[in-house]
């Protein structure tokens, strides 16, 4: 085990006991938050993989997510197995799900990816989660509930198990980041930063891009499906309107806001999405100056693409991007003081 | 055979519209290399300034044509606007950035306007449509018996004619002339003295007026909400790549199959969303079939 490798491990293992303990002391609808917001997290990381290290642009990552998680619903409801083989189920279905939609990337880039894959959103978000052909899929209007689920023999369902759960995803979530960090600098992430930078010269250094399109496909509606694949044990049901499209573009939005090349900026996203809009709804009326105000959801998503292009403008790199130059700017000027030599960048 | 005849008529108004929304996509997306992702939603949010109009501020005793009128009115006026804003307060800034970079920002746009639509007119689908012509105007085909509503008939002229009279504008004047050098290539435009930054200030207003238009006069034939009109994107965009983001009268030819290959499966499908499915087939079938890079010549 090199260093840094033991230096990643160590800090993943730091952000779980850290996170893992913060909601403890939350009320019920807190604690549902912070759930949730592994639950985005995930989507957000599926997008780190996708756009930041093979630089293609999906536009239906919410869409891999509600695919994970109605299979986990169908399969915890109707056939009542363990959690594990429900989420199992959701990550292979919405690997494949990632797959097929990678077939037509072979042959686009850029924006006309972006077109297909919001049409592909689209298709699922009022077509197949909506309509009534698809009922032995999404369990019709009413949606899977989930009456009583375990995993690994520990009650998991319902707001009073709702730590448990916590737990699991999280712990899931730090050992995904991990493996995406060291993806990094691994033969296959260096295929994928080949496609990312240049196709042409990916192709012609014998990258096989069929093989590494697909596959970086696949895994990233994987890891979104792993996500989502939880909703129906932390929300008790699922329902299509969390995985609609504008869901998955809020997915875009938020993963490029926060800096769509770096891990950790996708946990920042997932807590940025889960938590402010509940704390707008939940304190954001009162009355100012004898006035009343209301400060409603909306206000968060006006905010999130008001965000978005204001960042793109000024710091493309993103939030953790631009903080983590900060800092390294910092930490040189530091060494700087120390009478050491000083690093020309 | 009534039957089919009713359900071209619906097709070909719908397909009117997806022209008007898709000439707008193509508009701004050869003259400043932006594919508008929030081209739905600017039409959706010029809509509701119009139906604000109309339906909250217009007096009981004026007449019906002059309420119509002047909330058509306030619609593009504010569409104008809002397309002059968001050329010189966002758009200006990122004009040598990827046409990725810029599409992204175009969502931004797009989730921004459609919260804020939902903040002030709420999220639901009471909205009374806005009548062009009355409703209750409506002709009869003598020989297939069929009702064709004095709406269905505007909104193909006016798709018809904005075409071929942005066709016209870009070709025979100065300034289209401007637009399509612009297009070709900022670059050399520039140093032969176009006014490239005046050339996207007009795109952008004359794209956001056509967005505005296509959503009004799509009111009578949805469930007019706040997200309907903006997921009118897919459509737009599915006519646009018809024409292959370039060509003005292709992307209303598009737009009217579009229009007709969504309706006629609803005589046999009952379903809200099943038309979404026949947009994506078409979209993947025109990127499979045609070249893809012929698309990223005119973005620069």
């Amino acid at each position: 085990m090199t260093s840094r490798l033991m230096f990643r491990v160590l800090g993943a293992l730091v952000a779980f006991t850290v996170l893992a303990r913060i909601p403890v002391g939350f009320d019920v609808g807190f604690k549902f938050d912070a759930a949730l917001a592994v639950i985005w997290a995930f989507g957000l990381l599926s997008l780190v993989l996708l756009t930041g290290y093979v630089g293609q642009i999906s536009l239906c990552q919410a869409t891999f997510a509600g695919v994970g998680a109605y299979t986990a619903g169908m399969m915890v409801s109707s056939l009542h197995v363990d959690y594990l083989v429900a989420v199992i189920a959701g990550v292979v279905v919405a690997f494949a799900l990632g797959v097929i939609v990678g077939l037509p990337a072979l042959r686009l880039r850029g924006i006309t990816l972006a077109i297909v894959t919001l049409g592909i959103a689209l298709v699922f978000d009022r077509y197949i989660f909506q309509d009534h052909a698809f009922e032995w899929f999404t369990g019709g209007t009413a949606g899977w509930r989930v009456g009583q689920a375990t995993m690994f023999g520990v009650r998991m369902d319902s707001s009073a198990h709702l730590m448990a759960a916590y737990l699991v995803l999280l712990a899931l979530f730090c050992l995904v980041a991990l493996l995406l960090v060291n993806l990094h600098e691994s033969g296959a992430g260096r295929r994928f930063r080949a496609i990312r930078d240049s196709e042409l010269a990916a192709a012609t250094m014998g990258v096989n891009l069929t093989r590494y399109k697909l596959l970086a496909f696949g895994m990233s509606a994987a890891i979104a499906g792993m996500g989502g694949a939880f909703y129906p044990l932390v929300a008790g049901s699922v329902s299509p309107q969390p995985f609609w499209l504008f869901t998955s573009l809020q997915f875009a939005a938020i993963a490029v806001l926060m800096g769509v090349r770096y891990v950790p900026a996708a946990a920042l996203g997932g807590a940025f999405m889960a938590f402010v809009p509940d704390v707008l709804t939940r304190y954001g009326h009162g009355t100012f100056m004898g006035h009343a105000y209301e400060i409603s959801y909306d206000w968060f998503q006006i905010a999130v693409g008001v965000l978005l292009i204001v960042q793109l403008i000024t710091l493309p790199d993103g939030v953790w991007g631009d903080l983590r130059s900060r800092v390294h700017h910092a930490w040189s000027a530091v060494g700087a003081v120390g009478g050491r030599k000083v690093k020309v960048a | 055979m009534a039957a089919f005849a009713a359900y071209t008529i619906i097709g070909l108004s719908l397909g009117g519209i997806f022209s008007l929304a898709a000439l707008g996509i193509v508009l701004i997306y050869r003259t400043t290399g932006v594919l508008n992702f929030a081209h739905g939603a600017m039409g959706m949010f010029s809509t509701f300034i119009a139906w604000q109009v109309f339906y909250g501020w217009s007096h009981p005793f004026w007449p019906g044509w002059l309420s119509t009128f002047l909330a058509v009115l306030a619609g593009l006026i504010f569409a104008a606007g809002m397309g002059l804003f968001l050329e010189f307060a966002v758009f200006r800034w990122v004009r040598s950035r990827e046409p990725v970079v810029k599409a992204v920002i175009t969502i931004g746009v797009l989730l921004a306007l459609q919260s804020a639509a939902s903040l002030i007119w709420k999220n639901n689908q009471y909205h009374l449509p806005i009548y062009l012509a009355p409703q209750q105007w409506v002709w009869v085909v003598p020989v297939a018996d069929v009702p064709i509503g004095a709406n269905s008939v505007a909104i193909i002229v006016v798709a018809l004619a904005l075409a071929f009279g942005l066709g016209a504008f870009l070709r025979y004047t100065s300034f289209g002339r401007a637009m399509r050098a612009v297009s070709d290539s900022p670059t050399s435009a520039s140093l032969w003295g176009v006014p490239v930054g005046k050339v996207g200030a007009v795109s952008w207003m004359l794209g956001s007026l056509v967005a505005a238009l296509a959503a009004i006069l799509i009111t009578p034939f949805i469930n007019f909400d706040t997200t309907s009109l903006t997921l009118l994107i897919i459509d737009a965009l599915a006519a646009a790549l018809i024409g292959g983001l370039v060509s003005l009268p292709l992307t209303v030819l598009g737009g009217f199959i579009l229009g007709l290959l969504e309706t006629y499966p609803t005589i046999w499908i009952q379903s809200i969303g099943f038309p979404r499915l026949v947009a994506l087939v078409v979209i993947l079938a025109v990127l499979i079939v045609r070249n893809p890079r012929g698309f990223s010549v005119a973005a620069k």
